[in-house]
């Protein structure tokens, strides 16, 4: 019989610590002559490495803009984009330095004909668990060497590289074989001796023969796995085990009990509620959350005139909410975020529980523009969504892929129907100006179901529709 | 604001959220699409307060982890109670919150010649005398017209005690007018007004609620 439940692919697992606080992700650099097989070298170690979240850098993309008089040069074919001199370093070193935090960067996308970036463009890469970077110059400055893990020079011998340049201009780039040998002889060789060629001395590994050494291709796999299993994280099953302290954080506002809330819990928990009901209170709930996590936001005096022409001194709301579900349970919150705002933006991370060792794991990551540009967005809050709180793990990797998009975290409001003190610990102490607002919370956590008691069993199961007969 | 509702009243907690709500309905240049949704809003934070008035019971349920959940069930029925025409702009707020609910409705209009107001019509679920009544009206002015309504509920056999009046702004005038006449009943309310114009309009008010959301005004 065919599973209700398909997840394709590995998701990320957790890249950062039960403080929250990131690991550095794993940066391998690769060095060599140009055609010397550092692009193939770099995506055989991605496909033995058999890990998602792998992310190839090329030095290609840091070319910097050329000036208006060095672009009459280019545009001669006199500029030497083979030396050092043509690449941004400082963006390199940036990018590199975000990515290895964690954090969200922007590549930029490099135009050939141009000779320069393409503007208002980017790739926006996110969440590498291991960056390989390869170019000419990857061993090259001093700073970006400092960054990486692991550092390897492709030595392929001279003539080898040059046919393959041959080869590969003539076919893709439209040149003719006079013409690569001319910029061979002018740029490539000079350079390569001058500055590349000496970089070798930089590297921890030295791969002769390029793609056709498949021992050291795989020697270097064994190493990098290595590397990242003694970066494993503190897993779920033991911060479900901590005793959290009597009192909540000041920042976790739990609803007052009112004879409404008891009483809708009350049918949220029966497991004799049909969905119809189930939807309904839930939906109602969720609006009264959302209503009460507004009143975290800040507000203005805001005057105006009635339509008896009396003026008054009034708010207004002075913030920007953008919606962020913790898919699949916390989309049961949309409904009544949209009662509440109507046309609020609404981004999506898909966590999933990996069958295999019940961690958290991130299979996917859809953020609205005022999250991704980070440029004018002073004025925004998250309302970050999921129905249940249990060992806050998926929250906490929610709030980490937030927290990378450089949203702070006093920005960020937490939302759930129903939690428990251990998790509600977990992000506190993690991210203690992250404010979270529940309805109730359950006495207890299931350390061996990972269920809260009493309790509603699957949330999202009961509200979708999907749990087994 | 130094004025001291009676214990009857109960005023919705006065958040930031809630004044910056009641800012938008109050604003002479707000369009009636938001003057709707925002109303619409207010109106459900009404019912839910209203609703914690009733009466309840304990009850446990068993949850899918086969755990006992000790809390409450609701005693009794409801039925809501729209003082025609204004009332029924509160009638979707009512169903966000009680979905199929029961509502009865009131009309009732100024007599031209004794200038009081008079009962033209009523329609009430047969059952209403055991039903725990949702008045709904969403400005309490002079209380005049709340009083015929509140009359014609007790006429039908509904217990003074049994009957929740929510609207959205009130003034002392209109409270005190109807807690004097009905000391049992609850009034639920958003906002309390400084009090009424010469023409007996709430001030600084909002101008005709049943206008601005069914579009009627010019």
């Amino acid at each position: 019989m065919l599973s209700n439940h398909i997840i394709v692919g590995e998701g990320r697992p957790p890249w950062y610590k039960s403080d929250g606080q990131n690991c550095d992700c794993y940066v391998v650099g690769i060095a060599g002559a140009s055609a010397s097989g550092k692009t193939s070298v770099a995506q055989r170690i991605i496909k033995n490495l058999n890990v998602p979240w792998v992310v190839l850098l090329s030095m290609d993309s840091f070319y910097r803009d050329l000036t208006e008089e060095e672009l009459e040069i280019a545009h001669r074919n006199d500029w030497d984009f083979d030396s050092p001199n043509s690449y941004d370093y400082d963006l390199l070193l940036e990018t590199i330095t975000k990515l290895k935090e964690g954090k969200k960067v922007d590549v930029p996308i490099y135009d050939f004909e141009t000779h320069k970036r393409v503007p208002n463009k980017a790739n926006t890469v996110y969440g590498a668990n291991v960056i390989i970077f390869e170019g000419i110059f990857g061993l090259y400055d001093k700073k970006v060497l400092e960054m990486m893990d692991l550092k390897v020079f492709v030595d392929t011998d001279a003539d080898i590289c040059l046919a393959r340049r041959i080869k590969r201009d003539v076919a893709e780039r439209g040149f003719d074989v006079a013409g690569v040998l001319k910029l061979y002889q002018r740029f490539v060789k000079p350079s390569f001796d001058t500055y590349v060629y000496p970089t070798k001395k930089n590297a921890d590994v030295v791969i002769p023969r390029g793609l056709e050494n498949l021992v050291a291709i795989d020697l270097l796999t064994k190493h990098i796995q290595r590397q990242l299993q003694e970066r494993k994280m503190q897993s779920r099953w033991d911060m479900a085990k901590i005793s959290p302290p009597k009192e909540l954080s000041p920042n976790v506002i739990v609803l007052e009990k009112t004879k409404q809330i008891d009483g809708m819990h009350t049918i949220i928990r029966d497991r004799s509620t049909t969905r119809h009901d189930f939807i309904f209170y839930a939906d109602r709930l969720a609006t009264l959350v959302i209503e009460r996590a507004l009143n975290e936001l800040p507000y203005e005096t805001h005057t105006i005139t009635t339509p008896t022409a009396k003026t008054v001194h009034g708010l207004r709301l002075n913030a920007h909410v953008v919606g962020v579900s913790i898919l699949r349970a916390g989309g049961t919150m949309e409904a009544g975020l949209r009662r509440v705002i109507r046309d609020a933006v609404i981004g999506k991370i898909l966590i999933q529980t990996d069958p295999s060792n019940g961690e958290p794991q991130l299979h996917y990551c859809k953020l609205p523009p005022s999250i991704r540009e980070n440029s004018t967005n002073d004025d925004t809050y998250i309302f970050l969504m999921d129905a249940v709180i249990g060992t806050g793990a998926a929250g906490l990797m929610a709030i980490r892929v937030l927290l990378d998009h450089d949203v702070p975290e006093e920005r960020i409001i937490f939302l759930s129907f129903l939690s428990a003190p251990q998790g509600l610990h977990i992000i506190s102490n993690a991210f203690p100006k992250v404010r979270v607002v529940t309805s109730y919370v359950d006495p207890v956590l299931n350390p061996h179901t990972l269920f809260l008691e009493p309790g509603l069993g699957n949330f999202g199961d009961r509200y979708f529709g999907t749990e087994n007969d | 604001m130094s004025y001291q509702p009676p214990p009857q009243v109960i005023q919705l907690p006065q958040t930031q959220q809630l004044r910056a709500l009641t800012t938008i309905i109050r604003d002479k240049d707000t369009q009636r699409a938001d003057f709707i949704f925002y109303s619409d809003r207010i109106i459900r934070i009404l019912v839910e307060e209203g609703l914690n008035h009733l009466p309840v019971v304990e009850k446990s349920v068993i949850t899918p982890t086969g755990k006992e959940y000790h809390g409450i069930d609701f005693q009794g029925r409801i039925c809501g109670v729209s003082i025609m025409r204004a009332g029924e702009s509160m009638e979707q707020g009512l169903r966000d919150v009680c979905r199929s609910v029961r509502i009865g409705k009131i009309l009732i209009q100024r007599d031209e010649e004794t200038c009081l107001p008079k009962l033209y019509y009523a329609k009430f679920p047969p059952d209403i005398a055991s039903r725990f009544c949702l008045l709904l009206d969403p400005m309490l002015a002079t209380g005049g017209s709340a009083i015929k309504a509140i009359e014609t509920l007790i006429d039908h056999g509904v217990a003074e005690e049994r009957i929740l009046f929510l609207n959205l702004i009130s003034c002392p005038e209109g409270i005190s007018a109807v807690v004097a006449k009905f000391p049992a009943m609850k009034i639920v309310t958003a906002d309390i007004d400084e009090g009424l114009d010469a023409k007996s309009y709430i001030t600084p008010g909002l101008g005709d609620f049943g206008c601005r959301y069914f579009g009627t005004d010019k």
